[in-house]
């Protein structure tokens, strides 16, 4: 690979200035590197050379004719010209030719100011053209409810097609027909159905595709940019919001741009309406006497606030108090609720969306290595030779870290093992299974018992690294024996699949020198959710990985600041750093910069305070941006719990089901309207900045928490966020240095010893012991609540353009069990169990699982009563995502969704 | 449906190349065999047999203008007007063959019996101008002949006329 000949380059020059690149490099980079911008259009860094469109012809001395410098690879000594005559002539006929049948309707191209075939023709071409011939027409065709094609104006490059085969791997996009009359269509007439990522329309280097949710709107040079980072999952994308006159006009990010490289998924190319959606709360609200609202000033409702908070304190002290807060607010916004909760009215009961699932990994990763972070990062994907995917369905959860998995085996050729419960078949979206060289298709309920098969398998193998034997003799042993008592029969009851499954994949996990694991979503917001990420840094360790550069483990954060609300101390069992809840340095230090004191009584989790909150000892809960009432079944009994306080205090965007419930509803700001930073899925901290005026009255969620500290005579005050951070690096040492990539901690190798010679052993039977007999009646399905692609939360199922997509919840089941059930696409069905019942449709979907059934998570206002409910007895997780339901056709037509 | 009736011949089609992918234009040709043209339902199948997706075969369909996309009659004219048989008078044969039958090139019959296309070379040039019928020649022609080659079609389902079929290798599905 290159990297090991880092040491070695090739000179060449371009118009005379001399370049230094490494072998390999293609002229038009080289050239780039040095400041020559050689014009092209189907080039883009991103994608394999097509060399199609001929715009990048440069003179090579020796050659006796012009080469494309997009696919010419660099040599010793070469002399590149790309400013002489005959390049220049060259341009103009390639240009020329493109015109002769480019309609050149700038004046209504959404392009128009950005766009390449503009700039060169400005540049190169003539006024005139010699073309006498009528130009090529389309006739215009509708193309999707969110991209449009503007066909007369494509220039064949390609670029579409390739990027979204290459980088997407969904291909969507054809080139139809042949010569002039190429056009990008999907299938023939049907109208497009894919990621609705938005690539196409970015990489188009003219207008010929664009997106609809901005159409006709604004001219370039119109938009007020702001680089700001997405707040729909984990992986933190790097977004620039354009505006005009306050107004939300589109969302892009460009190439090299963030972690993301300057790739979206749909949510952040459609999804940015959910912040400005007309529901938005635009005063503070106190609930009457009847129950209705009533708008006051600001000042009206923090001095209720501030009020009804000290008396609540005076009489049943600190611990009356509860806060949760929603992990998609700032590290500010996290840090300071935290301190305002510690501080200002005295309680560790804290607890942010964090507990949903991500707390899981990151208590695992603390325990086992002494880090709360990956320490590896998104290159590191990109570079590793072999992944293992354990329950992700990575392209729909965490899109972009998906690109990566996609670039590592597509370019790089990397192996891929996925333990996941999709079936490894293409669809009209991109599936991650279908790239992997070893795929094990496990049943939802049984991610851990895979991760236990490949160990089995390791260690059966002789595969264990020798040293490790030597190092921690105990350790090897006692996972052996456990695994051990998971006889391989049990193994294929429940997997239905058996030793041979597991041969090679373990081998190869063994063999590869640069691994990495990815846990997500269904290990992580599953039971035993922590002890199946431990398990997986045992078989790092088993297998000699563990600490190797470029090796290591990530979980896959849900919301886009999980990371940073567990790092801000904005959970109950951490104050920040994290640090833990009794670390006396820690205190001390954090009690220095607070110049107060930090409670001593413990923390409490989502579960405890609602529980509390029943019982009668939490008296008040201060919720941020949270809706527990939609998000937990309805047997974790929210309602009640929060109806039984004496105050509730809800800051919020919208009125959730969760604010209705509130005394005090104060308007917050959305992302795209403040400044502060968030931490990505693989740690890397990354600016927010406002890209537009705050909507009606509402205010950032920190300048709420620094007021009401005023007002209860305990002031904890900034002048803008930037403070904040200042103070968050004080108690967290060098946290966040601002880069353009992630900056991993190392593991820590006295944390590892201690966890191989005793760590491990408070557990080690219970982790690998499998006892679940899940038999499963043949009526039933399992029911998995899940992410879909086009949404995130309950959040985006307010940007218009995502319901344009995905509107509803439907049932997605496998052909084979609708045939077995008697269903077809779309029937209305019942599911059933002894929960209660409710009513969707279904819709076939091959890659779902036999014998199970997925549902949207987003839509699940009627299904969630049909989930059991169970709370992690270590790390206090609530798990509500797999079900079993009975499946019955409906006679008639759901009212009101036919 | 391809599958269910020609699994035997796929399984052999597929095992003739390092890449699954790369049967793509025999199944095509197959699909337009089965058919008379190629159905988006045979798109769809032929992109799961390869693990495509089905814009990718639509791309390769749309770009072999000897694959149909639109059904055709049970008698596809193609006749050719590239130069050779151009210096010889097949646009006149052309124009015959719109009046005679009644419609323009790229149609169909009413009675579903006849397609015209106009295509390039068919790489029989020194008996020009020549059309090619389903999977046979018909060289040298003249309006008489074409009349005649139409009369015997339309009777009989085939015609003497014909000097093909000159297919080599055999066609897949023929044997
Ligand atoms: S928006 Fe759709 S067609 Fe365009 S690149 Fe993304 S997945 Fe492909
Ligand atoms: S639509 Fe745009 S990107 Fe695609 S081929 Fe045409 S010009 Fe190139
Ligand atoms: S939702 Fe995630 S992957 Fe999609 S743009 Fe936002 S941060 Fe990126
Ligand atoms: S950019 Fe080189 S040929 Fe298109
Ligand atoms: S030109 Fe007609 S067959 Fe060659």
């Amino acid at each position: 690979m290159a990297n090991q000949e880092s040491d070695k380059f090739v000179t060449i020059t371009v118009d005379g200035i001399t370049a230094r690149v490494p072998p390999g490099t293609l002229v038009i980079e080289a050239a780039r590197q040095i400041g020559v911008m050689i014009p092209h259009f189907c080039y883009h860094p991103k994608l394999a050379p097509d060399a199609n469109c001929r715009m990048c012809l440069v003179e090579i001395e020796k050659i006796p004719k012009l080469q494309t410098s997009c696919s010419t690879p660099v040599a010793e000594g070469m002399v590149v010209k790309s400013s002489v005559p005959n390049v220049e002539e060259a341009r103009k006929s390639v240009l020329e030719f493109i015109l002769a049948n480019h309609p050149l309707d700038c004046p209504v191209c959404d392009q128009g100011g950005r766009c390449d075939l503009q700039d060169f023709s400005h540049e190169y071409t003539p006024t005139t053209g010699r073309f006498k011939e009528l130009k090529r027409i389309f006739p215009k065709e509708y193309f999707s409810p969110l991209i449009e094609t503007q066909m007369n104006r494509c220039i064949q490059c390609l670029r579409c097609v390739r990027y979204c085969d290459q980088v997407m791997d969904v291909q969507a996009l054809a080139p139809s027909g042949r010569g002039t009359m190429t056009e990008i269509k999907h299938f023939s007439i049907h109208e497009l159905d894919c990621e609705f990522c938005g690539g196409c329309v970015q990489i188009c280097p003219v207008g010929a595709i664009t997106s609809r949710l901005s159409m006709y709107d604004f001219r370039p040079w119109m938009l007020k940019r702001a680089d700001t980072i997405c707040t729909y999952c984990g992986d933190g994308c790097q977004i620039t919001i354009q505006t005009k006159d306050n107004e939300l006009i589109e969302v892009n990010s460009t190439h090299g741009a963030g972690r993301n490289n300057g790739d979206l998924c749909p949510r952040g190319y459609f999804g940015y309406h959910a912040s400005v959606h007309a529901d938005r709360l635009n005063h503070p609200l106190i609930r009457q006497q009847d129950g209705t609202y009533a708008e006051v000033t600001w000042e009206d409702a923090l001095e209720l606030i501030a009020e009804r908070f000290s008396q609540i304190k005076l009489a049943h002290g600190a611990d009356a108090f509860g806060g949760l807060i929603t992990s998609r607010c700032t590290n500010e916004e996290l840090y300071l609720f935290q301190k305002f909760m510690r501080v200002v009215l005295g309680t560790n009961r804290i607890d942010s969306s964090a507990r949903y699932g991500h707390i899981n990994g990151i208590q695992a990763l603390r325990r086992v290595q002494g880090t709360h972070r990956w320490t590896v990062t998104y290159e590191d994907i990109v570079a590793a030779d072999t992944l293992l995917l354990v329950g992700t369905n990575i392209t729909e959860t965490n899109p972009i870290t998906g690109l990566k998995v996609k670039e590592a085996v597509k370019k790089q050729g990397a192996a891929l093992i996925t333990i996941e419960s999709l079936l490894p078949i293409r669809g009209t979206i991109s599936n991650i299974t279908t790239l992997a060289s070893h795929h094990v298709p496990v049943h939802p309920d049984y991610f851990g018992l895979a991760v236990l098969g490949l160990i089995k398998s390791v260690l059966e193998q002789g595969l264990a690294t020798a040293s490790l034997s030597e190092r921690a003799p105990t350790f090897v042993q006692s996972i052996r024996s456990a695994v051990g008592k998971v006889p391989w029969e049990t193994v294929e009851r429940h997997l239905g699949l058996g030793r041979d499954t597991f041969v090679e994949a373990a081998r190869t996990f063994s063999q590869a020198k640069r691994v990495i694991i990815l846990a997500g979503q269904g290990v992580l917001r599953a039971p035993q959710g922590s002890d199946v990420v431990t398990n997986l840094l045992d078989l790092l360790i088993l297998t000699g990985h563990h600490g190797r550069p470029g090796c290591g483990l990530g979980t896959l954060a849900e919301e886009n600041n999980d990371q940073g609300a567990v790092e801000m101390g904005a959970v109950a069992e951490y104050l920040p750093g994290p640090s833990e809840l009794g670390d006396q340095t820690a205190r001390k230090n954090l009690s220095k910069i607070w110049g107060d004191e930090i409670p001593q009584s413990p923390g409490a989790t989502l579960m405890d305070m609602l529980e509390e909150a029943r019982t009668g000892r939490l008296k008040a809960m201060f919720i941020v941006g949270e809706n527990p009432v939609a998000t937990l079944p309805p047997q974790a009994k929210v309602e009640e719990s929060l109806d039984g306080l004496e105050f509730l205090v809800c800051q919020e965007l919208f009125l959730t089901e969760t604010a209705k419930r509130a005394h005090v509803v104060l308007p917050a700001c959305s992302y795209a309207e403040k400044d502060g930073t968030f931490t990505n899925t693989e740690g890397c901290v990354q600016s927010v900045r406002r890209a537009m005026e705050p909507i009606g009255e509402s205010r950032p969620d920190w300048e709420v928490f620094s007021a009401l500290s005023l007002l209860m005579g305990n002031p904890i005050e900034y002048g803008e966020a930037k403070e904040i951070f200042k103070e968050i690096r004080s108690a967290i040492s060098g946290y966040g240095l601002l880069g353009p990539s992630a900056t991993p901690p190392r593991i820590k190798d006295e944390v590892v010893d201690r966890y191989l010679q005793e760590g491990f052993k408070t557990d080690v039977e219970v982790r690998y012991a499998f006892e679940q007999e899940n038999t499963q009646p043949d009526e039933m399905l399992t029911l998995a609540s899940v992410q879909s692609l086009f949404h995130s939360g309950k959040f985006s199922t307010r940007a218009k353009g995502l319901l344009q997509i995905q509107a509803s919840g439907f049932l997605n089941v496998n052909p084979v069990d609708a045939t077995r059930l008697g269903l077809a696409d779309g029937d209305p069905v019942r599911l059933s169990n002894t929960r209660g019942e409710a009513t969707t449709k279904v819709k076939l979907l091959d890659r779902v699982p036999v014998g199970v059934a997925f549902f949207p998570e987003h839509f699940d206002q009627n299904i969630r009563g049909l989930f059991s409910l169970e709370t992690d007895p270590q790390t206090r997780v609530p798990y509500f995502k797999l079900t079993r339901v009975r499946v019955d056709r409906m006679q008639e037509e759901i009212p009101g969704k036919g | 449906m391809l599958l269910e009736k020609h699994q035997e011949l796929i399984t052999e089609l597929l095992s003739r190349y390092p890449v699954k992918r790369s049967a793509l234009l025999p199944l095509l040709n197959l699909a337009q065999r089965e058919e008379g043209y190629v159905s988006e339902a045979a798109m769809k199948e032929i992109a799961k047999i390869l693990d495509l997706t089905p814009p990718q075969v639509y791309e390769t369909a749309t770009f072999y203008t000897m694959l149909n996309l639109k059904p055709i009659g049970k008698f596809h004219i193609q006749i050719c007007k590239s130069i050779m048989c151009g210096l010889v008078g097949s646009d006149d044969l052309i124009q015959w063959l719109q009046n005679r039958l009644g419609i323009r090139v790229g149609q169909t019959t009413g009675d579903r019996l006849f397609t015209l296309s106009a295509v390039e070379c068919l790489g029989s040039c020194g008996t020009a101008p020549m059309m090619q019928i389903n999977d046979d020649y018909y060289e040298q022609l003249t309006a008489e002949k074409v009349g005649r080659v139409l009369e015997d079609l339309r009777r009989e389902g085939t015609s003497p006329l014909k000097s093909g079929p000159f297919m080599f290798p055999q066609p897949a599905g023929s044997r």
